[in-house]
Parts: structure tokens; C-alpha cells; sequence
């Protein structure tokens, strides 16, 4: 092979940098990636809204919403306004409207006694003490049954017509005038008490016949079918009640440190930029691998050390100081030890056998040389010395 | 496009001036930033576009390694404004460019020539990556750039350190040439002229037949043989991948390689090169006289060692297969003595190779195992010395084996392996069993 010429002559320069077209080709494709799969998610949620959740939702299809029973309540003609708040439900209230207190315990004071003005009938489900206190004066929580179903005994009409039902959960006593329904120790579970202007309240001591599962159970759908009746319902679903009307600290900055983070964030946009943009693409080099020749010697040395294999190391060392005296004393590379011992005696004037022993070890007994490390060491050097004797 | 320094001094300079003014409403701040904006677009529309700047390179091509190559740019502004550039002449690293940046003002349809300094710390071609232009607007704020390819490469040479040897080689060369005065029968074994007898000549070599013919006794003259064919043989396998100090087995064999080529071709034979692991990686074949030197480095200078296991079946059917690579040749094979690369592969394949040609096995001892051969004193140092000595043997063991096989060795270390070779192919010649 001939060598190729080393260089190419000088050729025209060529921009390498994409151009404003070449961007924009490059870049369309993932582009409209994008924007075809927002689209796609776009289509995608839309009408798969999920619904509100949560205890006695009447809009919520879990287990503890209260869906069902508006549906079918709507179905039967009655006209459900759900209200989030109390202002509103009072609102809403006219004089034929049943009010569903649902969650007693989210309202406050002032929005109790708020509803307490209202006309109209009310069912309070499981109300919290103040909320006896102002929706149905009079009725207090007296104890509490585990057992789920009761029977009615009494005659109020929509207890009568539902029969055994499971109210169990807070009892309840009331004043004078009360009806009581669905009695157990301590109470009973159904209470109406008259709250003037013709109006009553209902107090039921449990959610589950207004549940989603619990409308499933004997008598429940009837009870709370009945409660809730066929004619304006407003159902008030007290949202968690914010704090609010205090200002945050930002709001209390100096309208000139407000405006700050804009220019800050745009001269911090404009310092990664600057420092960013590279001058040129990086260049890329095929590097040489880089190994050292003795490697696989020093390799062996740290395992030899590391497993302290001092019979093998002793057994090379002995072995290097023959080669290299064999050539001086005249002999041939297959010469046994012994000769080599034999010939380095004569040489040197040592004692032959102390030679042998050196040379390969003693004839019997332990071999001092691999007993530990300084024997290992002595050895080496008595090597060392033998050889120099024979210069 | 890129923005300045300056650009985002101003942008920060912007933050104060907001926490005054924001007070007076969202407007004025607005602006401000629309400002900037608009300023930033501005220069950048006013800067001279970097895509038009042309350039075009000269220079030097190849160099020897440890030397200096200069390259030119000549950065051509075509466009109407003047020119304010950063430009950035990108090599590889081990190219060793120096300047990397450099900035330059460049006034309408004018030119400048700025130069890049190479200093290459590896062997082989180093290619140009690209210039990159970043063209300043006359404010200062904001900068349009482009990377534009304008190829070149500077193909480094193998250095041949060795050539401080070749003087003292080539008078020893002279010597067995009888060129040298010496009152010797010229040594060598090819017939080379006749002449007359003068006193103090080998009596043995009168022709007598020659004598009969004249009126003088005339003696015949003998020179070493010429117009022998020798193989360079470069194993580029991994062994040849180890560092014997800080440099590759291959570059020390390369060194060795252009002694003895630059020798043998003074000397009057035909050298041929082949680079070989798994395949031919690189092949120089001389045509008659004339040195082959310059053909070898180009040859050698983009080798690299591949971490692959070398193939001697392969390489011997290589050089057997070669156009007349039936007749006889010296073959050099520089590769390392690496017990079981070599017991495994090579010594199977040998009497196809010996049986034709002389193989001659140089090979670079490392020091390194030398030094660790000699230490002494902590059981550390004498565990290494163990490990060195077992490498040493196996070194001893290969060698025996190759000479066994009538197969020249040359060991030593990176210092003398060139000199060594260089001996070991004179000794040859002298005895004639090119």
C-alpha cells in the first residue's frame, strides 16, 4: 500500500453550521411531535372530566358520595340546587325547600345562625353540637348504637314507610313535641323537632342510608328517599372553610422589588446564554489505548505479595540467578541445579552445600526462605551476593 | 447566534434601574426590558453574517513528531461592514493548536492571515475539525456565529530518533564494503571485480586463469552480497500496544524499522514493509534501488497498535504470498517476546517461514521489568523482583526456543533496540547469510 498524500490540497470553505432552513427542517418533525401528541392529549381529556368526590358529594360516584340518591331523587321530581356554601344555600331557600345540611361540621358559627333564619324544612345529617344547637334547638346527642339496622316505631310517615333501616350511629334526644324514630339505648336515631313558622328539622344520626353503598340496603333508599322528599332540595356541601383577608408578604413589598424578579430573571437567562453558547462544536479524538507493558508483570507481583507466595517467588528468583550465571560459569542453559551449585562453589569458594541450599533449598527440613517474609528477603539477598562474588 | 458579556451586563445593570422605576407601574418596566430586547435584536440584525466569511488554508502538510507545524487561515470578509470577529481554528487536542481563540477585525472586502501553531504530541494525521466565526455587531451586544469546514490535515511522522545512529552504522557497513581502506580480503562471498595483484593480497585469491590471459597477476575482488531483498515486518497486534515508558512498543519497533531501512538501502539491498495483526494494515513494497525511507514513514505514521491478537498464520501466509516472496529474503519481524502469544502462535507456523527465508525476531525489552528484576529490601520489592524474574524466564524460554528453530533474536531495550538490529543485520551480511 502506498501512502496516501498526507494532506488534501487547500478546498473551499463550506459553512458546516445549519442555516435558518436546515433549522427549521431539522426541527419540524419534533415539532409537530409535540404539538400533535397536546392535541391528541387534548381530545383525550376532554369529556373524561372526573368527578367530584368525596363524603355525601352529590355529584360523587364513590362509595361515600351521594349521587345515586340525588339521581333518583330528581328522577322522582324533585329539583336538587347544590350549594357550597352557606350564603348560597340560604339563598336559595324558599319556603317549600328542604335544606340537607350534609357536613354541619365545615359551617361556622355565623353561617348556622345564618341558616337558622332561613325558612324551610331541614335535614341535618350527624350534626355537630353547635349546629343542635342552632338548626334544631332543643335536641341533644344522648349516645350512640353500633348496630346498624333499627326499626322505626313511631309514626312518622317516612320512617313508617321505610321500615327497618340502618340508622345506627348517634341517638338522640328532643324536647318536648319531638317525634322519635328508629329508638335504641340512649336515644333515638331519627328525630323531628317543630322549629316554628311550620318548618321542621330532621336529625339523622348516621351518613349511610345517603351513601352510594349504604343506599343499597334494605329499607335505606326508602328512608332517605322520603326524607329528602320530591319537592325543592337544596343541598349544602359546606366547602372547607378558607382563611383568608390577610395580606402575604409579597403583597407587601414595594411595587419596585415586585417588578424586580422579571429583568433579574432575564438577565440570569441572558448570563447562561452567554456562558452557554459554546464557540464551535466540541472535537472529538480517537485516543490510543494506554497500557503499560510491565502491566501484566506487576500484576503477577501483587498477587505473589497479596497471596504471599513466597515458595513460587523463591523459586523464580533462584531460577533468574541461575540464567544468569550459567553463561560465566561455562555451562549450558539445560544444566541442573545441582551442577549450577556444584560449579558456583568452586567458583566462589562457599561451602557447596550451603550453595545447594541456596540454590534449591535444603535436602530436607522446612525451606527457610519460604518460612516468611524476611526469609524471602534474605534469600534475595544472598543471591545478590553470591552473584557479586562471581564478577 | 450568541450574546456579549456586555449584553448581560446590561441586563443586570436593568434589575436596579426596575426596583426604582417599577413603583410607577408594570409599563416602564416593560419597555425597559423591550429595550434591551430591541437593542440586542438590533446589533444582531447589524452584525456582518458569519455563514458569508470565507476562508482558505496553507501550509505545512507533515512534520516529524516533537516539531512545529504552522498552518494559515486567510479570513475573507466579503460583506459591506467591518468585520469583528472571534475565531476559533478547532483541531484535536493532542493536535496541540495553539492559539485556540483569536480575535480579529477584518474592514469590508478585505483579508487577513492568521496562523495556527501544531505541535502534535501523536503520531499519524491530525484533521482540521472546523473554524468557527462569531461576527460582533457594532454594539457589542450580540453576535452571529457559524461553524464553516475548511479540511485540512498534518500527517505527523514517526520521528526516527534513531537516525543519530545511522553514520556510525553506515562507516561499519563501509568497512565490510572494502570501499573502507583496509588491507583485508574484502569480506563477502559475491564475486566482485578483478584487479591487479598488489602486495600484501591474499594469495588465495589470485584467478589464475585471469593471470594466464595477461601479463600481471591479477587477483579477484569479493564484496558483501547486494541487491538482497529484506522484509520489515511491523506486528501491530496488542503486544505491541504496551508503553515502554511513555511510548508504544510500535513506535519503538518503527524506530528500529527506519534504521535498518535507511542502512539496507545504503548498503545496496531492497527493503520491503509490512504491517500486520489480523490483516495487512499497511504494505510498502521497494522497487529497485533508491531509498525506501520516505515511503516507510509516510507508511507508518497513521499505525495504531489494534487490541486485537495477532495472527502468525496469517502473517506468514501473508509473506509467502507475497509476489516473489518464494525467493529468499531477510525477514524482520518486530513484535515482543511474549511467551504465550508466540509458543501459541508463531512457533507452529515457523519452519514454513524458516525453511525459505532467515526470520530475524527483534523485540523491546522494558526496563521496567529490569528495574523491578533488581529490587530489593522490603518483601514488596522482592515479590516484584520474583514477578520480573518469571517474566525474564519466559522471555529466556521463547528465545531459546526461536534460536532452536535457526531464527535470529534481538532483545534490548528501547534505548538499543535500533542500534542493536542494526548490528545484528550488519553481522549477517557480514557473514554473508543474507
Amino acid at each position: 500500500m502506498t501512502a496516501p498524500a498526507a494532506a488534501p490540497a487547500s478546498a473551499a470553505s463550506a459553512p458546516s453550521s445549519p442555516g435558518p432552513r436546515a433549522l427549521w427542517r431539522r426541527a419540524r418533525g419534533p415539532v409537530a411531535l409535540v404539538l400533535a401528541l397536546t392535541a391528541l392529549a387534548v381530545v383525550v381529556s376532554i369529556g373524561t372530566e372526573r368527578p367530584p368526590e368525596g363524603v355525601l358529594e352529590p355529584e360523587g360516584p364513590n362509595p361515600e358520595g351521594a349521587r345515586a340518591l340525588v339521581a333518583i331523587a330528581e328522577d322522582r321530581g324533585a329539583d336538587v340546587t347544590v350549594a357550597r356554601d352557606a350564603a348560597t344555600a340560604a339563598d336559595a331557600l324558599t319556603g317549600d325547600a328542604v335544606l340537607v345540611v350534609a357536613l354541619p361540621h365545615r359551617l361556622t358559627r355565623a353561617e348556622l345562625d345564618r341558616l337558622a333564619e332561613a325558612p324551610g324544612d331541614r335535614l341535618l345529617v350527624r350534626p355537630t353540637g353547635p349546629a343542635l344547637e342552632a338548626l334544631a334547638p332543643g335536641v341533644r346527642m344522648t349516645g350512640r348504637v353500633d348496630d346498624g339496622a333499627l326499626d322505626p316505631r313511631c309514626d312518622l310517615p317516612e320512617a313508617a314507610a321505610a321500615g327497618t333501616a340502618a340508622t345506627g350511629g348517634e341517638l338522640y334526644t328532643g324536647p318536648d313535641g319531638t317525634t322519635a324514630c328508629y329508638p335504641a339505648d340512649g336515644g333515638a336515631a331519627l328525630v323531628r323537632v317543630p322549629v316554628g313558622g311550620g318548618a321542621t328539622a330532621t336529625v339523622l344520626g348516621t351518613r349511610d342510608p345517603l351513601t352510594n353503598t349504604g343506599l343499597a340496603a334494605p329499607g335505606n333508599a326508602a328512608l332517605a328517599l322520603n326524607l329528602v322528599g320530591t319537592g325543592d332540595v337544596v343541598w349544602l356541601l359546606p366547602d372547607v372553610p378558607a382563611e383568608g383577608g390577610r395580606a402575604t408578604i409579597w403583597e407587601l413589598l414595594p411595587a419596585g422589588l415586585r417588578a424586580a424578579p422579571a429583568p433579574l430573571a432575564a438577565a440570569l437567562l441572558l448570563l447562561a446564554f452567554w456562558q452557554g453558547r459554546r464557540l464551535g462544536p466540541l472535537v472529538t479524538e480517537r485516543l490510543p489505548v494506554v497500557v503499560r507493558a510491565a502491566e501484566t508483570t506487576e500484576g503477577r507481583a501483587a498477587l505473589y505479595a497479596a497471596r504471599r507466595a513466597r515458595d513460587r517467588a523463591a523459586a523464580a528468583l533462584r531460577e533468574g540467578f541461575s540464567a544468569r550465571v550459567r553463561p560465566a560459569l561455562g555451562l549450558g542453559p539445560d544444566a541442573p541445579p545441582d551442577t549450577v551449585a556444584a560449579a558456583v562453589a568452586d567458583r566462589t569458594g562457599a561451602d557447596p552445600a550451603r550453595v545447594r541450599a541456596l540454590l534449591s533449598g535444603p535436602p530436607d527440613g522446612p525451606d527457610p526462605a519460604t518460612a516468611d517474609d524476611a526469609g524471602l528477603v534474605r534469600l534475595a539477598d544472598d543471591l545478590d551476593r553470591l552473584d557479586g562474588l562471581l564478577r | 447566534m450568541a450574546v456579549t458579556g456586555r449584553a448581560v451586563l446590561a441586563a443586570f445593570a436593568l434589575v436596579p434601574v426596575v426596583v426604582v422605576v417599577g413603583a410607577a407601574g408594570p409599563w416602564p418596566v416593560a419597555a425597559l426590558i423591550a429595550a434591551l430586547v430591541v437593542l440586542i435584536a438590533v446589533d444582531l440584525a447589524l452584525a456582518p453574517s458569519a455563514r458569508a466569511v470565507a476562508f482558505e488554508r496553507s501550509g505545512d502538510t507533515s512534520i516529524r513528531l516533537g516539531e512545529t507545524a504552522t498552518v494559515e487561515l486567510v479570513v475573507a470578509n466579503p460583506a459591506r461592514r467591518v468585520l469583528r470577529a472571534r475565531v476559533r481554528d478547532a483541531w484535536p487536542p493532542s493536535a496541540g493548536a495553539r492559539p485556540r481563540v483569536r480575535d480579529l477585525r477584518v474592514p469590508p472586502g478585505e483579508r487577513r492571515r492568521i496562523g495556527t501553531e501544531l505541535t502534535p504530541q501523536r503520531r499519524g494525521d491530525h484533521v482540521a475539525a472546523g473554524v468557527t466565526v462569531r461576527s460582533t455587531g457594532p454594539l457589542g451586544l450580540a453576535a452571529r456565529q457559524c461553524t464553516h469546514t475548511v479540511p485540512w490535515a498534518v500527517r505527523a511522522l514517526p520521528p526516527f530518533h534513531s537516525r543519530r545512529h545511522l553514520p556510525g552504522k553506515l562507516s561499519r557497513l563501509r568497512e565490510l564494503d572494502g570501499r573502507h581502506s583496509a588491507l583485508v580480503r574484502g569480506q563477502g562471498s559475491e564475486f566482485d571485480s578483478l584487479r591487479e595483484y598488489v602486495p600484501g593480497d591474499d594469495v588465495r585469491s589470485i584467478d589464475w586463469r585471469a593471470t594466464a590471459r595477461r601479463e600481471n597477476v591479477v587477483v579477484r575482488t569479493w564484496r558483501p552480497e547486494r541487491d538482497r531483498r529484506i522484509l520489515i515486518v511491523l506486528d501491530t497486534g496488542r503486544t505491541s500496544a504496551g508503553r515502554v515508558g511513555d511510548v508504544p512498543r510500535l513506535d519503538h519497533a518503527m524506530d528500529a524499522a527506519l534504521l535498518l531501512a535507511a542502512l539496507a538501502a545504503k548498503a545496496g539491498d531492497r527493503v520491503d514493509l509490512l504491517a500486520y495483526d489480523r490483516r495487512v494494515r499497511a504494505q510498502v513494497r521497494g522497487h529497485g534501488r533508491g531509498s525506501r525511507v520516505p515511503a516507510f514513514v509516510q507508511a507508518m505514521a497513521p499505525l495504531e497498535a489494534e487490541l486485537v491478537e495477532s495472527d502468525p498464520a496469517g502473517l506468514v501466509a501473508a509473506i509467502l504470498g507475497e509476489r516473489g516472496g518464494r525467493t529468499r529474503r531477510l525477514v524482520v519481524l518486530l513484535t515482543d517476546l511474549d511467551p504465550a502469544a508466540l509458543e501459541e502462535g508463531l512457533l507452529p507456523v515457523l519452519p514454513a517461514l524458516t525453511s525459505r527465508h532467515l526470520l530475524l525476531v527483534a523485540a523491546v525489552g522494558d526496563p521496567r521489568v529490569a528495574e523491578m528484576a533488581a529490587g530489593r529490601g522490603t518483601a514488596r520489592a522482592v515479590y516484584a523482583a520474583a514477578a520480573a524474574e518469571r517474566t525474564l524466564a519466559g522471555r529466556r524460554r521463547v528465545t531459546a526456543e526461536l534460536r532452536r528453530h535457526g531464527v535470529e533474536v534481538v532483545d534490548a531495550g528501547p534505548e538499543h533496540i535500533a542500534p542493536a538490529l542494526a548490528d545484528a543485520y550488519i553481522a549477517l551480511k557480514a557473514q554473508g547469510r543474507l
